[in-house]
């Protein structure tokens, strides 16, 4: 990745659903790579349609979202889906598959990646032991508590080792504990250079977390703090 | 548990690509419909083998008999010289009245018949031995040549001698019955398919949020397609053989002897065909909804 360009670029980026409603509207910023940026805001400040984006689930009505230099207005299907093998991402309800155990879940990325099984196997092994779910491989998720569940999301998101993290309010469902130590791991991640986008009404973490923070008001930028 | 080796037994079940997806009660279910129609199908070119066979073994020693009243003998020469002059005849004899009398006393075990009597009343008959039964205007030239004499011909015989006609009726049916069934099957393996998919729309909406391709995330599901239709096509092909055997002794007496293995590549390519279909049809409507223009 060139480091004259930003990792993601947006200029005047609007987007607006079918419906009409208008999710964003002007947004202008840039996130370096390595960055940990959280953003924040309302309910239905564009913080999650503003996620959406960057993994090509919604495409901008107008304006530019450069992401890993892709331009994701104009970009071909083929493409988005280039994009999304390189990049993790994290729901807050966890997406886990119920139907499949631990060690399936954290595969499955690396499985869309072409990743034989056998290759695969010590590497999710090592992935689940670095969230202290090496003993769960076979467990299935609805074994597991939330914050386990979250650990086996975070998994999941870092397995493939992508360039960019994307979290909708990982945190959301969690403790305050178990939610410092999700944010931990992220942030371990972010310290080997992991780029890493997370939406939070959790701001009590910004203080133990510092980050970049990206204020969001409706659909609008309203504020960006480097808390670093 | 830091060092803990991947149990042998445990074998993970990674979706996508070519891993099939678990075989449940409704894969079950799909086998056993799509196996009776197959089934059906079978039975079907069962039948029609059955048939052809039969028909080819007595249809070449089919003769068509014209007849002349007696009364018009003077007209009999005539209409044998036209009735050879017709191309698809191959051969013409005639049967004189006392011959036919003699025949039709030893059909009928005597029957007390005078036979100079019945001999004077039987018609005069011309036994055509035809070369070409399938020719278009053969059994019209013959029934018009018949009749300008003021002869007639045995319609029973014409028809046998024509039912060639009504296999290839029976052949056109056994098609289209065929078709409608295959159609009827890929809607089955596609529902059922559907099914699956529905129950499984959370995983391959995460496949596609990570990126999979589309062959990727359809592979399997054409591929359980296409093991449904050729497993149905198997079963069914084996189902077929008791009712070969059964029937073996039967058929037998009308020179009829079925070929069950001839059955085995179209019921298995076709069931496979079928199934790819069906799986092709149920997977066409999984559209992304993660790369949507606004």
């Amino acid at each position: 990745m060139s480091t004259d360009h930003p990792f993601i670029q947006m200029q005047r980026v609007m987007l607006r659903y079918p419906t009409g409603k208008t999710a964003l509207s002007g947004v202008t910023l840039d996130i370096q790579q390595g960055q940990f940026v959280y953003l924040v805001g309302e309910s239905g400040a564009g913080k999650s349609s503003l996620l959406k984006m960057l993994y090509g689930g919604v495409r901008p009505s107008s304006g530019i979202l450069m992401a890993q230099q892709t331009d994701m207005r104009e970009a071909s299907e083929r493409r988005i889906r280039d994009l999304r093998r390189r990049m993790g991402i994290i729901f807050q309800d966890h997406k886990l598959l119920f139907s499949r155990t631990v060690f399936e879940n954290v595969a499955l990325p690396l499985r869309v990646q072409g990743w034989k099984t056998e290759r695969l196997i010590p590497r999710v092994r090592k992935v689940l032991e670095y969230v202290g779910l090496g003993d769960r491989l076979w467990s299935y998720p609805e074994a597991l508590s939330g914050g386990e569940q979250q650990r086996v999301a975070i998994a999941r998101a870092m397995t493939a080792n992508p360039a960019l993290i994307i979290a909708d309010e990982p945190t959301g469902n969690l403790d305050v504990d178990t939610a410092r130590r999700v944010l931990d791991y992220l942030m371990d991640l972010n310290r080997q250079g992991t780029t890493v986008i997370m939406a939070t009404h959790d701001l009590h973490l910004l203080e133990s977390h510092p980050g970049r923070v990206v204020q969001m008001h409706a659909g609008s930028l309203a504020g960006d703090y480097n808390g670093q | 548990m830091a060092n803990e080796q991947i149990p042998e037994k445990v074998s993970p079940r990674l979706p996508g690509g070519f891993h099939l997806p678990p075989f449940g009660v409704n894969q079950v279910l799909a086998l056993v419909i799509v196996c009776i129609a197959l089934w059906a199908v079978g039975v079907l070119w069962l039948a029609m083998q059955g048939a052809g066979q039969w028909v080819g073994s007595w249809q070449q020693d089919i003769h068509i008999h014209v007849y002349l009243d007696s009364k018009r003998a003077d007209q009999a020469d005539l209409l044998e010289q036209e009735l050879q002059d017709i191309p698809q005849v191959a051969s013409l004899r005639k049967i004189s009245g006392q011959e036919a009398a003699v025949w039709m006393q030893e059909w009928l075990s005597g029957g007390g018949l005078q036979q100079h009597e019945l001999a004077g009343r039987l018609p005069i008959t011309f036994e055509l031995s035809i070369g070409d039964e399938r020719s278009e205007f053969l059994f019209s030239d013959i029934r018009d040549t018949a009749t300008r004499f003021g002869g007639t011909v045995n319609e029973d015989e014409v028809s046998l001698a024509q039912v060639h006609d009504l296999l290839a009726q029976a052949d056109y049916l056994a098609w289209f019955a065929s078709l409608i069934l295959a159609v009827a099957m890929a809607l089955i393996i596609s529902n059922t398919l559907r099914m699956t998919l529905l129950s499984r729309a959370d995983e391959i909406h995460l496949m596609r949020l990570m990126g999979a391709r589309e062959w990727f995330v359809r592979t399997p599901f054409i591929l359980e397609g296409m093991l449904l239709g050729a497993g149905a096509g198997i079963l069914a092909w084996f189902l077929l053989w008791p009712l070969v055997l059964g029937s073996s002794a039967w058929l037998v007496t009308m020179q009829v002897e079925l070929n069950a293995w001839l059955l085995l590549p179209p019921l298995l390519l076709g069931g496979a065909v079928v199934g790819a279909f069906g799986a092709l049809i149920a997977t066409s409507r999984v559209s992304s909804g993660e790369t949507s223009s606004v």
